[in-house]
């Protein structure tokens, strides 16, 4: 669904700030990728939505280069960032309903509402503005989109930094749904323990470079600690 | 332009206050605006009604007098002498008569006299009849439905704009739609096209109330040709602004930023180059002091007298009534006296006049290509012509005065020479004056050359600014 | 601790790209201003001044005629320049620059220089005045927008306030940092303005108005201290440099550009003025028929010769000592007088009304207050034109009743025939217009110097008001 072919970024003359990325994320998939700041885990991203431009290989969403079929390809993704951010003086319905239409989806209201109530957000909750919101019900109504558009793949950057392990929790439980349903995920995160819960499989980036990917299945949260910081200090 | 940016801008705006803040302030501004150019109207239009009634009065009273055989209200040689008809019983205003849209824009209505009077004596020391304005309120200039758009429209309309795409940035919500399939360029356009389309219909709507009220006559006189061109600088002016603000957005740099760049660019289109090219034209074409002239004409004046044989006629020329009876005889060569020092004065002092004339035609001629320099000037020169009240509907009412003035002398000069006296039917074949309006075509052809000269630079802007927008920076 | 703090501010401001930009695009401006000002004063100048002299040489050369006939042709006053001029053009372009004086008639001055101009000065002349009225302030709000605000919204604004600076403290030095930024383009621009242009011109006439330079200086810096403070409180008011921007910007296009005219209309409404028909007719009518519309001047002379004939003891006026037609003469214009000085009078005096409407209107926009104690100094305001004006006429009447006097008493034998020439040419004195000395300027825009003040220590207090009670966000 996802893939990334050699994929590099070069700023300028200095170090490379994504360096030769293979990876693939398939559908159904939970793909967590760990880094400390300035690794590359956002350029990644900006890379797949065609933010930027790579400076060698590709990146490619169900089969179609980014950069050559930049509108097609963003009609199978969504997108989350870290701060979610949206109209803050209409609702959270209206911004629904405003971001559906911009990727050519139009639903009815009650429709809408279902897809809110999907995310865990009460009718009263949608109708109200934006600003009033807890970064939680941000980040549910970027679900919301996701799945209003019928992405069928997500990316989300650090997704859980800032909110409490309860919403935290609830959101693990979102994205296990929607891979259940065959998205593919594609996660940035700081949160091991998160990465552990929620990943199918984990990634380790460092200075650009992908240096490992294993499967969370039986995974511990202390090996994945012990091979996360020994990766950090190599 | 797709719709649903378009109904999401609406909702913002509305939520947002600054769009009930721009429309408060047209209301006010244009409200305003147009009120004070209807009132000024309104008194030149009164004064040349005085001034022809005065006439009109004044050429009965002295037909009647005549016809009647009537004795003279004043001692005087004769009130029934051509000469003193023409000089100045019977003398003539020519008025130039405010345009049918002349309260949109003041222009040079306010520095220049609206009538002249006109009798058999020459026009080039004529006490010039402007109206008697404060000086410090010709300094301030007006606020005109022309003022509020060449200066206040730019700032509402940049107000409106200058964050354009960097507010959507600093919020975020720019990553979240283009994240969906719209490319970046379609949700500028349709950004700005929204914008351009509430601002403009707000103005014009808001400016055709504001004539409606004002009593206005939207139809009269070849008016309606005019809204229409009116219509069309306002809005090749608007666009001007909304592509600068596209393309100022399109650098990539943040709100403020964009802000300060903006009001930079207002500052400099709308104040500085104006009075650059002021001072440009009166330097390249300097137009010398009429006290230069002034002192040129008495010494023509002077020379002229010189050559009069008689100086006592010199005397009774300014104090007729103080010639004893029994002197008629040498009245016929007073008149021809006088008479040839007249022309001789006229005749020196054309090629001095037509120095300053040639000057100031030569500044015109200049402004006029360098006002492209800033749409300002082009907009505010194009209000003046389609008001009618620029220099060249000036210098057209100025030549037809001189045409007038020909007339009138050609008429009273022969029966001047020929001691004539006036009969009450002479009374009807004096020259009447009427004012014709200059073609249109040329005030068409201006206004269609400024609008190029508008909506060029636009697109140039607009270009630059789309293109621009390709290395865009998302990842602010 | 003042010190510090403006060193900081100052150095943060200079290194500024955007400031820089801005402040050579003023200095560039502001030396052009002053320089083209300056050469066309010294142009214009000459011209007045030669002129004057040659009206002066056309009156002595007169041929010998009757004196009343070198009455009508009279002569001319014309306005001399002032050297500040070359700084505030003020309203010189909008009113004439010589009036004629000429027996029976007061008349308007002509030689308008507005009238001789395309429409684009209509925009604004640039001259030295308006680039310290208008632009100066503009950078100032550029400079200081974003003092208080943006250092709020990078965080080191809490940092600061930590450190427990004092608020006033905190003001001062702020204010004194922008005011040093600003002086880098004000110095050594005004230096070289006034330097060059009183090396160049002569030299007496500069140093006389060295005065007036000091005191224009002063007023202007007041003027830049509101403004500093002004954007100061804002900066630290708002809620966030963008606001702060947007609502500087928004007084500064009141101040300068709004408040103007709605002030010129607003002074226009409440003391309409007549209409140019109006004027000339009523002075025809009042003339015609005395100013209660019902006397005659023709009984008045009447009613003046039988005197005089009695004075002198005689039957016919023929037989009088001197010529009654001096007499009848002087007669005329006294009649004509009482007219002029009424219309003149109440023109004059809904004029001065109305400029004081616009000088109390400074309390809104302290833009008109500088604006009217600039033009003041530089001898280029309304009130000087009209004291020329007055004086004009003065020796207009001075004029006219010399020759008249000439006619009545030397013109007695001769009658009609009397003719004379040089000699009575040469006792009209020359015009000359004395100099107004400061006092008398600051007499007259007293009240814009007062708003003035107020306005700097409002804003002083306000400054000091806000940085008190500043949100460290």
């Amino acid at each position: 669904m996802l893939e990334a072919i050699n994929l590099s970024k070069v700023y300028g003359s200095g170090p490379a700030a994504l360096d030769g990325l293979n990876l693939r994320v398939e559908p159904g998939e939970i793909f967590c990728l760990l880094g400390a700041n300035g690794a590359g885990k956002t350029t990644t991203i900006n890379l797949f939505l065609n933010f930027i431009e790579p400076s060698g290989g590709t990146a490619k969403v169900k089969g179609l280069d980014v950069t050559q079929k930049a509108l097609e390809t963003k009609k199978y993704l969504a997108y989350i960032p870290e701060q979610v951010m949206l109209y803050r003086n209409l609702s959270g319905l209206e911004n629904l309903e405003y971001f559906s239409s911009l990727a050519g989806r139009h639903y009815e209201q009650s429709e809408l509402f279902g897809f809110f109530e999907q995310v865990g957000l009460t009718t009263e909750e949608a109708t109200k503005r934006v600003s009033a919101y807890s970064k939680g019900m941000r980040q549910k109504v970027g679900i919301a989109i996701a799945l209003a558009k019928k992405a069928e793949a997500l990316l989300l950057d650090e997704p859980t930094s800032g909110l409490d392990p309860k919403a935290s929790n609830e959101f693990s439980g979102l994205l296990q749904k929607m891979s259940s349903e065959g998205v593919a995920i594609f996660m940035t995160t700081h949160d091991l323990f998160r990465a552990k819960e929620t990943g199918t499989r984990v990634g380790i980036m460092k200075q650009g470079r992908l240096v490992d990917t294993f499967d969370t299945e039986g995974l511990q949260l202390t090996d994945l600690e012990r091979i996360y910081l020994e990766h950090m200090h190599d | 332009m797709l719709i649903q940016i378009v109904k999401n801008e609406w909702r913002n705006l509305t939520a947002d206050r600054t769009l009930w803040w721009v429309t408060f302030i047209l209301v006010v501004a244009i409200g305003y605006g147009v009120y004070n150019g209807t009132s000024w109207v309104h008194f030149l239009e009164r004064s040349i009604e005085e001034a022809l009634q005065d006439e009109h009065d004044r050429l009965a009273k002295a037909q009647h007098t005549v016809a009647n055989g009537l004795e003279p209200e004043r001692e005087s040689r004769s009130p029934y002498s051509a000469r003193y008809i023409g000089r100045r019983m019977g003398l003539r205003y020519a008025y130039l008569p405010p345009g049918p849209l002349a309260s949109l824009s003041v222009g040079q209505s306010d520095l220049y006299p609206s009538y002249f009077k006109v009798n058999t004596q020459s026009t080039q020391r004529q006490k010039r009849h402007s109206e008697l304005e404060n000086p410090n309120h010709l300094l301030t200039s007006r606020f005109d439905l022309a003022f509020v758009i060449v200066y206040l429209f730019p700032l509402l309309i940049l107000a409106l704009s200058y964050n354009l795409i960097s507010s959507e940035r600093e919020q975020g919500t720019l990553a979240m739609v283009l994240s969906q399939p719209v490319t970046l360029r379609q949700f500028v356009v349709s950004k700005i096209g929204f914008r351009a389309l509430i601002v403009s219909v707000l103005v014009i709507g808001l400016s055709f109330l504001a004539f409606l009220l004002n009593g206005i006559n939207l139809f009269g006189d070849g008016a309606s040709g005019q809204l229409l061109r009116w219509i069309a600088i306002v809005l090749a002016y608007s666009a001007f602004w909304f592509s600068l603000a596209v393309a100022v957005n399109a650098l990539g740099k943040n709100s403020a930023t964009n802000a300060i760049i903006l009001a930079g660019m207002w500052l400099l289109f709308v104040v500085v180059v104006p009075s650059a090219v002021s001072l440009v034209v009166k330097n390249l074409y300097p137009v010398p002091t009429r006290v230069e002239f002034i002192v040129a004409s008495r010494e023509a004046s002077m020379d002229a007298r010189a050559t009069e044989a008689r100086l006592l006629s010199v005397f009774y020329e300014d104090h007729p009534e103080l010639l004893p009876e029994g002197e008629e005889a040498d009245m016929e060569e007073f008149d021809t006296l006088q008479w040839a020092a007249e022309m001789k004065v006229e005749e020196s002092l054309k090629p001095v006049l037509a120095r300053y004339d040639e000057q100031l035609l030569k500044q015109q001629g200049q402004v006029n290509r360098l006002r492209f320099l800033s749409p300002a000037i082009v907009t505010q020169e194009a209000l003046n012509e389609i008001a009618g009240t620029g220099l060249a509907r000036y210098r057209h009412f100025m030549s037809g005065v001189e045409a007038f003035h020909q007339e009138w002398r050609a008429y009273f000069v022969p029966k001047i020479f020929d001691m004539y006296e006036m009969t009450g039917p002479d009374f009807d074949e004096i020259p009447p004056y009427n004012y014709v309006e200059e073609p249109q075509g040329r005030v068409n052809r201006y206004v269609r050359v400024a609008l190029v000269g508008l909506i060029l630079p636009t697109l140039g802007i607009f270009a630059l600014g789309l293109f621009k927008l390709r290395s865009y920076p998302l990842t602010g | 601790m003042i010190r510090t703090i403006a060193y900081k501010e100052f150095l943060e401001m200079v290194r500024d790209g955007r400031l820089q930009w801005a402040a050579a695009i003023v200095f560039v401006l502001l030396l052009t201003a002053l320089a083209v000002g300056w050469s066309h004063y010294q142009e214009i100048s000459a011209q007045h001044e030669l002129s004057q002299k040659t009206v002066r040489n056309q009156w002595l050369n007169q041929p010998e005629q009757n004196p009343h006939s070198g009455a009508h042709y009279g002569t001319y006053a014309v306005k001399p320049k002032t050297f500040l001029s070359s700084i505030d053009t003020g309203v010189e372009p909008y009113v004439g620059a010589a009036v004629w004086l000429e027996a029976h008639n007061q008349n308007q001055f002509e030689a308008r220089p507005a009238e001789d101009a395309t429409a684009v000065q209509r925009f604004g002349q640039l001259t030295a005045a308006v680039v310290l009225q208008l632009f100066l302030p503009l950078l100032i709000i550029l400079v200081s927008f974003s003092v208080f605000a943006g250092e709020r919204e990078q965080g080191t604004l809490r940092q600061l306030i930590s450190l427990g600076v004092q608020p006033s403290h905190l003001a001062a030095g702020k204010a004194l940092g922008v005011a040093g930024a600003l002086g880098l383009v004000l110095i050594p621009a005004a230096g070289i303005g006034v330097v060059a242009m009183t090396l160049l011109t002569d030299l007496a006439a500069a140093t006389a108005d060295l005065g007036r330079m000091f005191l224009l200086g002063v007023f202007y810096l007041i003027y830049f201290g509101f403004f500093i403070g002004i954007s100061l409180t804002v900066s630290a008011r708002a809620r966030s440099s963008r606001l702060a921007l947007v609502a500087l910007l928004g007084f500064w296009i009141f101040n300068g550009l709004i408040a103007p005219r709605v002030a010129s209309d607003l002074s226009r409404m409440l003391y309409p003025g007549p209409s140019s028909f109006e004027f000339e007719s009523g002075i025809t009518e009042a003339i015609a028929h005395g100013l209660d519309g019902k006397s005659s001047y023709r009984d008045v002379e009447r009613k003046r010769r039988a005197e005089v004939m009695a004075q002198y003891g005689v039957d016919n006026a023929r037989d009088l000592p001197i010529n009654f037609a001096g007499v009848r003469l002087q007669m005329n214009e006294d009649w004509g007088y009482e007219v002029f000085d009424k219309f003149y009078g109440d023109l004059y005096a809904n004029f001065r009304r109305q400029n004081r409407v616009q000088q109390i209107a400074a309390v809104f926009a302290p833009f008109l207050a500088i604006r009217s104690l600039s033009m003041g100094l530089s001898g280029t305001d309304y009130y000087l034109h009209q004291d020329f004006a007055e004086r004009a006429e003065m020796h207009r009447r001075l004029e006219i009743k010399i020759i008249n006097d000439d006619i009545t008493f030397k013109g007695a034998e001769a009658g009609r025939e009397y003719v004379n020439g040089i000699d009575v040419w040469e006792k009209v004195p020359p015009f000359e217009y004395q100099v107004k000395p400061v006092s008398w300027v600051l007499g007259n825009h007293g009240l814009s110097l007062v708003i003035l003040l107020l306005w700097f220590a409002a804003s002083a207090g306000l400054l000091c008001w806000a940085t008190g009670r500043i949100e460290v966000g």
